[in-house]
């Protein structure tokens, strides 16, 4: 996948980058409004990560222009501003979402990997992870043909891994991930645990690879390897 | 003590006190007045007694009239000094009236006059008695009129006071009652007052402008809260973007793991910290606004069924009784509302404690089993208020109440029965 990142924080631009940047994907970056014009208009990408504070302008002039010249780039907007305004304007002029400052990598990977798959299989909601077939629409996850038969929390669990594969993801970013802002209340994140246990337990049981490693007591890992 | 009923004292009794001694001076002006009358009617009898004794050198025929008597005693040659003395006057009844009473002699106040006279060789001490009985009445009426003067002053001044200071304090009131509803956080102004009274004119002004300058000094500190918030967003969220990167870089001892657990904790306690203070902000600010009509019954269900995984990690018990209850108003600021009050009676309960919510048409209560000591009412909803060894930002009941305070609820708090209540009214 070929991604763009519009973002003019230094460090958080590079972590993003870093984090996208693997075999098979390309991931770009500018850190002002002429730079993204100038790219925006000249190529074309899967999915651009677009701040709304700008060095030069506002980010959602640049979604405006994007949607001016119909250019059917998935955008997520990030930004500072928590306000319920911008994300209604953002989403209102074509945005696909809508991420709100500080967020985790692995939500953020989550969130584009959403779009792109909006994106790339429109009218066909299977998406296809080795031997795990998962039909978006249906919400429904099966093995080499066989049903598997996962919670709301399990399925949204299994796709958080699939986006991050590779990645090691934080206890943290998985439970707000699940549970939202309201997570504050749980003191610590064991309970993820048993989680994360029945989702492998389910899976090995209709005949899946373990691809579920926990990762240094930190978070968990989900790979093929 | 009013200012009013405090003035109305004041001239009252200074009132009473000035006219009663006025009225003294003046009874004994009056009486001093009449008593010279009196004691000349005198003088001019005793001038015709003497007169009468020189002429014909006997003493002169006594009639008893009705006001007056005459009587002589022999006395010692020059014995008697002329005086006037305060005495009785003794009424000898008429005819007509003895019939009836045996003993019908009585005494009125009267004055009398002391003298000598000499006739037919003889000394004599003359006793003139004239009755005061009216001049006493004349007085007595005075007396009343007076009394009945300062009766009526009083009551007119009472009156006056009353109905002139009400309506002269009217602007008062009303500029009290401005300040009584002044909101720092509010839009509204304090309104100029019509009057003519310079003394109110100048206390409005005051008071307006001392509004406006609190409100734009409160502008300037929650403008303030908000930048800083939003400055610090970026760090964070940079710190928040280098844990993950950091995360990925691979082969961590326990040490290092616990760490990082450390860090990844203390900085989602501080994002949350972070947008607490920028929602406090915005709510205060009346910024959101995006009423739809709501099932408050469906809210609370969805988010029960999105607690369950920690309701059961900490083997906590909900019991929840919901009727069907319809709100118009701002989901975003419900769902927060209810995630607060809701995450506040799991994060400040006991393992294997309560959680009992009960919504109708009037109310939501939200119970909780926790500590057996109850919240000090007045300070929880008060900012950065929090109970020892909370996770919490501190600002949870502080946003709830104002969330309640925007969207026209009231949000109360009672320990009753061992249980944490938090009552939302509609």
């Amino acid at each position: 996948m070929k991604i763009l990142v519009i973002e003019d924080e230094k460090g958080l631009r590079e972590s993003i980058e870093e984090y996208f940047s693997e075999s098979g994907n390309v991931c770009e970056s500018v850190s002002n409004y002429q730079d993204a014009i100038a790219r925006v208009n000249l190529y074309r990408y899967d999915c651009i990560i677009l701040d709304i504070t700008l060095p030069g302008g506002n980010g959602i002039d640049i979604l405006k222009n994007l949607k001016e010249r119909n250019h059917a780039d998935g955008v997520l907007i990030i930004s500072a501003k928590n306000s319920l305004d911008d994300k209604l304007e953002g989403l209102d002029l074509g945005a696909d979402d809508y991420l709100v400052k500080p967020f985790h990598l692995s939500e953020l990977r989550a969130r584009v990997s959403a779009i792109i798959r909006r994106k790339s299989f429109s009218g066909n909601n299977l998406f296809q992870f080795n031997e795990l077939s998962i039909d978006l629409s249906a919400k429904a996850v099966k093995v080499k043909d066989q049903q598997v038969k996962l919670t709301r929390k399990e399925y949204a669990l299994l796709l958080y891994f699939i986006a991050n594969k590779g990645k090691v993801v934080s206890k943290n970013a998985i439970a707000e991930h699940l549970w939202g802002d309201g997570i504050d209340m749980a003191n610590n994140f064991d309970f993820i645990y048993s989680h994360i246990k029945n989702l492998r337990k389910k899976l090995l049981e209709a005949g899946s690879h373990d691809y579920i490693q926990a990762s240094y007591g930190m978070g968990y890992k989900f790979t093929d390897q | 003590m009013r200012l009013l009923s405090r003035y109305n004292r004041v001239t009252l009794v200074t009132t009473v006190v000035v006219m009663l001694i006025t009225g003294f001076i003046y009874y004994i002006a009056i009486n001093l007045i009449l008593i010279n009358d009196v004691d000349k009617d005198l003088e001019v009898e005793e001038n015709e007694v003497i007169e009468y004794a020189r002429q014909n050198n006997r003493l002169p025929q006594v009639f008893e009239s009705n006001d007056q008597q005459i009587s002589f005693y022999k006395a010692e040659a020059e014995s008697v000094k002329r005086h006037f003395l305060d005495t009785l006057y003794k009424v000898t009844p008429n005819p007509a009236h003895r019939r009836h009473h045996h003993n019908g002699e009585r005494y009125e106040s009267g004055r009398g006059l002391i003298t000598s006279v000499s006739a037919g060789g003889q000394y004599y001490k003359v006793l003139i008695v004239k009755s005061t009985v009216e001049t006493e009445d004349l007085v007595k009426i005075i007396f009343f009129i007076t009394i009945g003067v300062v009766l009526l002053l009083l009551f007119t001044l009472f009156l006056i006071n009353r109905l002139l200071l009400n309506r002269l304090w009217q602007p008062f009131h009303a500029l009290l009652k401005e300040l009584r509803i002044f909101n720092v956080a509010d839009n509204k102004d304090i309104s100029r007052i019509d009057t003519s009274i310079d003394e109110f004119k100048e206390l409005n002004q005051a008071v307006t402008s001392m509004s406006s300058r609190v409100k734009s000094d409160y502008k300037d500190l929650k403008t303030f809260t908000e930048n800083a918030s939003h400055e610090l967003l970026t760090p964070i969220a940079v710190i928040n973007s280098k844990l993950d990167s950091l995360l990925q870089t691979g082969d961590f001892s326990q040490q290092q793991s616990k760490l990082l657990n450390d860090l990844y904790s203390s900085v989602s306690r501080l994002t949350r910290l972070n947008q607490s203070m920028l929602l406090l902000v915005k709510i205060e600010n009346r910024l959101v606004e995006d009423k739809q009509t709501i099932n408050l019954k469906t809210a609370i269900e969805e988010l029960i069924i999105q607690f369950e995984e920690i309701f059961h990690d900490k083997g906590l018990i909900v019991d929840f009784g919901l009727t069907n209850k319809e709100l118009h108003t701002s989901s975003y600021l419900l769902d927060i509302l209810l995630n607060n009050l809701l995450g506040n009676a799991i994060r400040h309960n006991c393992p294997g404690g309560n959680i009992v919510i009960r919504l109708d048409e009037q109310q939501l209560a939200i119970k909780n089993t926790g500590d057996n000591t109850p919240l000090q009412s007045d300070h929880i909803f008060t900012r950065f208020h929090k109970s020892s060894g909370s996770e919490g930002s501190g600002l949870g009941l502080t946003i709830s109440k104002q969330i309640c305070e925007n969207l026209g609820f009231k949000l109360s708090y009672l320990f009753e029965g061992n249980y944490h209540t938090f009552i939302v009214i509609f």
